[in-house]
């Protein structure tokens, strides 16, 4: 990739650059900076742009969606087709709608949710929390954004090329052989799985990156079992990434030589089974959620710790919570599949072992809890997104209670209940614990203050809306609305409409985040190296806000007194 | 433990050592990727997971022979020509009813309704899944690829038994019919015409 | 009430293509009109697969009164609207099977209760941190962060609600994978772009193709749109049915909400599931796979009859019940000795 020449390149211009700032500083060209940057914090801030940008396109989308819902019949797919340039037919219509969900998938998944997680919060603040003065690899760093980068165009290609009866790839984000090879015709498809593999390769290299930096570059006397919970959380997700994230490469590599080289991995013309491809992207698919989750456990323990004024509560607890979890991950993927024709000794036992990770989760909401207890609240706007996230994701985790039962699943499987719930654990919990970590660190990473009220005003709508988005597609699951549907029966009319109502209200509160943006960075107050109090313990808080373009260069060292997560001797 | 050391190359050193050794557990994922199509294969074969069916040899035949105990079950066979094959495709019969453990005989009418020679090759699958493992086929056209002359029409046998051991499996209990399935699939280039009505 | 929505919505719709037409001058203009007037949804049914659909379609009608398709019962085998029913239109619809009961019943009376519970467990214990740890009413916080009986506690309790629920959740999975009896009423269902096929390879291979009616129609026929068909898959109710799925092109998923059951259909293989329809009626389903454009469009419809009419359906379309004719496979009884002896043996 050209990306990559330039990133080495980038490197050596530093040693030359314009910017004659006093030593400590000293930043490269705009150019060199931006674009061939070595930098975390630079390069966690593009994340975070890169990803805001996503969302907005994945949330435009899904308001596509929901507008269309609104009433039974099409309204105004045929519309949107002609717009992407298709036919005025039915079928092209049609096919753009499932169209709009897989990109609203696969952008809010690889585009938004894991850049904004891993690439941003990661990038800004493991290298911070743990006292090293950038990533292991830097240089690899950039390489993984502009993959990154690189995939969203790739993904955006292809809803201008033909993919079957029309533009764009309707495969569903499970992207399901046959569907996805005999099933749609056209480079559309081809586009959408190279945006995958592009992305994906971003992804492991970045894992490979924050597995080097967290073991090799904490500062003297950060322990593992002092190390901050986001850094853990970044640890374990990494770890996730670098196993799960290969297995879908293979998959939907084998897709598309099935699709261009006549392969028949998946087609059983030539002995492949679909089944085995489901098998495989699920392998992937699961631990993913988990991808998408954990930093944001890790960050709404760092919140709450600084907003109670304590330290975690089960420091060691939280830690190994996490790794039950990414590890009990790998193996339950079967329960997106009950309906596929398992036997009853394999669903007994996806079931069983489904249910099991609702024990390590459970640790992790009631040790949040119990930080909280005792504790010295003060309900600042990541804490009110933390605390929002709390109860939200507890209400997407019992509902994932509901469905790991392979019996129910029969009725509930591909409904608007899996929707509901997949949403209240993403939708609500990855995106409330992005907003708490973006108020969090924002003054650290602009320097400014934002305004409180706009962001509570931004909680409370966001809160609302979401809710009257999410919470009635559980009754629609359950009378039996299925999913990826442009169209419904007249009976569910009501719930759609209110669903819709609930969109128009999520999206008109983000225009507070915008405006709190837009305000902070033009008038807001100058942010303290810790505007948050005593309760923000954590070393990026020992930095000016912003932190120089350069930090640490003498390292911090890590002593008991700065051991604020556990007071017991540390028996590894 | 993990200090940034005072030589900087040594600290790159490692830094490439731990990079690396995260870079080959991934790459180890993606042989495992790859390495999951034939090892799928094996498993559904040795296990019958997914109701694949086994396949025998006469001597496995000739030793579940001797355990047979009279017992009877029913056996339906069912055939699909998916939407690109220009076959029909049925079994003689739908059901059958046989012995435990005996071999039987069963044969599947297929003709060719287009104006081209086709090849075609078979899926096969039993239910109930649990049932795979017991289902024994010594000889099948599912084996080979097969194709037909424009409006040619054959008889294609299988030959197969039911082993005695579902009788001592928990799973299998009240199982009264085991369903055998075929879907002919319009094989992607005829390699080595094989001659139709094997055997 | 949908008039005000849809003009309310049109009205955003107006803006946003407003928006649009800086980018997009020459489409848009054209096409705000066409947007504004809500396109029939209906108009797949009457081109999928036309040539396929006339014989069948013909059948019934030629069968001079012997056969008349059921007039569904509202509320049965249906979602149910708000308007009809705020609190039936919030959870499962009534269920008309064995296995459905008792899974709505495990549902409803063990996950509710505990997962409401448990939620309501957790915005209880945050409501009270709120109240009483605050800033305000305690200036001090602890710096407790260990109490090894509580976590002991809340890793086995939660292990305990597992158990309880795994109980009932395993017992019906074991319910549901009940295998057919021999002489159970086979019927095949392959999944088409974009209907479904029926075979009764038992009842002289009668096979129906069953399109969705367009709404028009459908509505004409007291049906409910986007779930009535022309030809329904008709099986006696009462009576143990082998439910077969398949495909012919894509993965589809046969589903049937009141009746608990779905089952994907996929190419190239065969899956089989018993059911058993309690009483006669009309039971609605949605192909629940995504499929292709027209996913949404080919529902299922199941029409449960009394066994002695569904006998004269099968006559009305050319078919035959088992055991009438020579071709039927002559080995009932022998299959009712086998069907007598395994459970024996295996008992």
């Amino acid at each position: 990739m050209a990306t990559t020449a330039e990133g080495f390149d980038a490197h050596h211009d530093q040693g030359h650059g314009h910017d004659a700032h006093d030593h400590a500083d000293h930043k490269p060209g705009f150019f060199a900076r931006w674009f061939m940057s070595t930098n975390h914090k630079d390069i966690g801030t593009m994340y975070l742009i890169f990803a805001i940008i996503a969302g907005i396109v994945g949330g435009a989308i899904s308001g596509i969606m929901r507008v269309e819902l609104a009433e039974p019949e099409i309204q105004y797919l045929q519309w949107w087709a002609q717009f992407m340039g298709g036919g005025n037919d039915l079928n092209t219509a049609l096919h753009m709608w499932n169209v709009f969900i897989t990109a609203h998938g696969l952008i809010m998944v690889f585009f938004m949710v894991m850049p904004a997680m891993i690439g941003g919060f990661g990038n800004w603040f493991v290298p911070l929390m743990i006292g090293a003065p950038d990533m292991a690899f830097p240089r690899m760093n950039n390489v993984s954004f502009w993959l990154t980068v690189a995939g969203f165009f790739s993904l955006l290609f292809s809803l201008f090329v033909p993919g079957g009866t029309g533009p764009g790839a309707g495969t569903g984000w499970t992207v399901y052989a046959p569907l996805s090879t005999s099933g749609s015709v056209g480079p559309a498809v081809d586009f959408a799985i190279f945006s995958l593999h592009l992305a994906g390769a971003g992804s492991i290299l970045g894992a490979t990156n924050f597995i080097t930096t967290i073991f090799n570059m904490r500062a003297p006397g950060m322990t593992l079992h002092k190390m901050p919970l986001f850094v853990w959380s970044v640890l374990v997700t990494a770890f996730l990434l670098l196993l799960a994230l290969p297995v879908l490469a293979a998959a939907i590599t084998m897709l598309l030589t099935d699709r261009n080289f006549g392969t028949t991995f998946f087609n059983p013309a030539g002995g492949g089974d679909p089944v085995l491809y489901q098998h495989l992207f699920w392998f992937f698919g699961h631990p993913e959620v988990y991808i998408m989750i954990l930093p944001g456990f890790g960050m709404i323990s760092q919140i709450i710790a600084t907003f109670s004024k304590k330290p975690v509560f089960g420091y060691l607890g939280m830690a190994y919570a996490m790794v039950a979890i990414g590890v009990v991950g790998f193996i339950v993927w079967a329960h997106h599949m009950y309906t596929v024709g398992l036997d009853v000794n394999t669903k007994m036992y996806f079931t069983a072992a489904t249910m099991v990770i609702a024990v390590p989760t459970g640790v992790k909401i009631f040790s949040w809890i119990a930080t909280m207890w005792g504790g010295s609240l003060s309900f600042k706007s990541p804490m009110v997104w933390s605390m929002g996230f709390i109860f939200l994701f507890t209400v997407g985790g019992v509902t994932g209670v509901v469905l790991a039962n392979g019996g129910i699943d029969d009725n509930l499987h591909d409904t608007y209940y899996v929707v509901a719930h997949f949403h209240y654990v993403l939708s609500m919990g990855a995106v409330f614990s992005m907003f708490a970590g973006f108020y969090y660190w924002f003054p650290k990473m602009s320097g400014r203050m934002h305004s409180e009220l706009l962001s509570h005003l931004h909680f409370w709508t966001f809160f609302i809306g979401v809710n009257v988005i999410f919470f009635p597609q559980h009754f629609l699951g359950m009378q039996g609305m299925p999913r990826r549907y442009p169209d419904y029966a007249e009976a569910f009319t009501f719930w759609h409409q209110v669903s819709t109502y609930g969109y128009y209200i999520m999206a008109g509160s983000m225009v507070f985040f915008f405006v709190n943006i837009a305000y902070a960075l033009l008038a807001g107050k100058k942010a303290a190296a810790n505007p948050w109090g005593e309760g923000a313990t954590t070393l990026e808080w020992t930095l000016p806000s912003p932190p120089p373009y350069h930090q640490f260069e003498t390292l911090p060292v890590i002593t008991d007194a700065h051991d604020y997560h556990d007071h017991r001797p540390v028996t590894a | 433990m993990a200090t940034l050391p005072p030589i900087a190359d040594d600290a790159a050193r490692r830094n490439l050592r731990v990079g690396l050794m995260a870079f080959a557990g991934a790459l180890a994922m993606l042989g495992l990727g790859y390495a999951s199509v034939p090892l799928y294969r094996l498993f559904c074969q040795v296990t019958g997971f997914g109701g694949t069916t086994m396949q025998a040899t006469e001597s496995d035949a000739a030793r579940a022979a001797t355990l047979v105990t009279g017992q009877k079950i029913s056996i339906r066979f069912d055939a699909s020509v998916p939407a690109d094959m220009p076959w029909t495709f049925h079994p003689s019969a739908p059901t059958d009813t046989i012995t435990i453990g005996e071999r039987d005989i069963a044969t599947y009418v297929a003709r060719n309704l287009g104006s081209t020679p086709v090849t075609g090759m078979a899926t096969f699958n039993v239910t109930p899944e649990q049932a795979g493992k017991y289902f024994n086929k010594i000889q099948c056209f599912c084996f080979t690829e097969q194709t037909l002359q424009p409006g040619q029409e054959v008889m294609m046998p299988v030959l197969y038994y039911v082993d005695p051991a579902m009788l001592d499996d928990p799973n299998m209990q009240g199982v009264e019919q085991i369903t055998l399935s075929y879907t002919f699939h319009r094989a992607k280039d005829p390699v080595n015409p094989v001659s139709t009505g094997t055997n | 009430m949908g008039q005000r929505h849809t003009r309310m919505k049109n009205a955003i719709l107006a803006a946003i293509a407003a928006g649009l037409a800086a980018f997009a001058p020459l489409s848009v203009a054209a096409q705000v009109a066409p947007t504004t007037t809500p396109v029939e949804a209906t108009a797949p049914a009457a081109e999928a697969a036309p040539a396929t659909a006339a014989p069948a379609d013909a059948a019934p009608a030629e069968a001079a009164g012997t056969y008349t398709p059921m007039a569904p019962t509202k509320g049965k085998g249906m979602p149910t609207s708000y308007e009809d029913g705020a609190l039936k239109s919030m959870t499962f619809q009534d269920q008309y099977s064995e296995n459905g009961k008792y899974a709505q019943w495990m549902h409803d009376g063990i996950l509710m209760p505990v997962i409401t519970a448990i939620s309501l467990l957790v915005l209880g214990l945050l409501l009270y941190v709120v109240v009483r740890f605050n800033r305000i009413r305690n200036p001090v916080a602890s710096r407790t962060t260990h109490n090894t009986a509580i976590e002991v506690i809340w890793t086995i309790v939660p292990v305990i609600i597992l158990v309880v629920i795994a109980v009932p959740s395993i017992t019906l999975l074991a319910r549901q994978y009940e295998t057919p009896p021999a002489d159970a009423v086979t019927i095949k269902a392959t999944g088409y772009q974009w209907y479904w096929g029926y075979t009764y390879p038992d009842h002289g291979e009668i096979e129906v193709i069953s399109n969705m009616l367009d709404e028009g129609e459908a509505v004409r026929r007291g049906e409910p749109g986007q779930l009535a068909v022309d030809n329904r898959m008709v099986v006696p109710a009462g009576v143990p049915l082998r439910i077969q799925t398949t495909a012919s092109d894509v993965i589809h998923a046969f589903a049937v909400p009141s009746l608990w059951f779905k089952m994907d259909a996929v190419p190239g293989r065969l899956n089989e599931k018993l059911l058993t329809i309690e009483e006669p009626g009309v039971y609605y389903g949605q192909c629940s796979e995504l499929c292709g454009a027209r996913h949404a469009y080919m529902p299922i419809a199941i029409e449960a009859l009394p066994p002695a009419e569904f006998a004269a359906w099968v006559k009305a379309q050319g078919g035959s019940m088992p055991g009438e004719e020579a071709a039927a496979p002559a080995a009932a009884p022998a299959v009712d000795a086998a069907a007598a002896a395994a459970p024996a043996a295996a008992r």
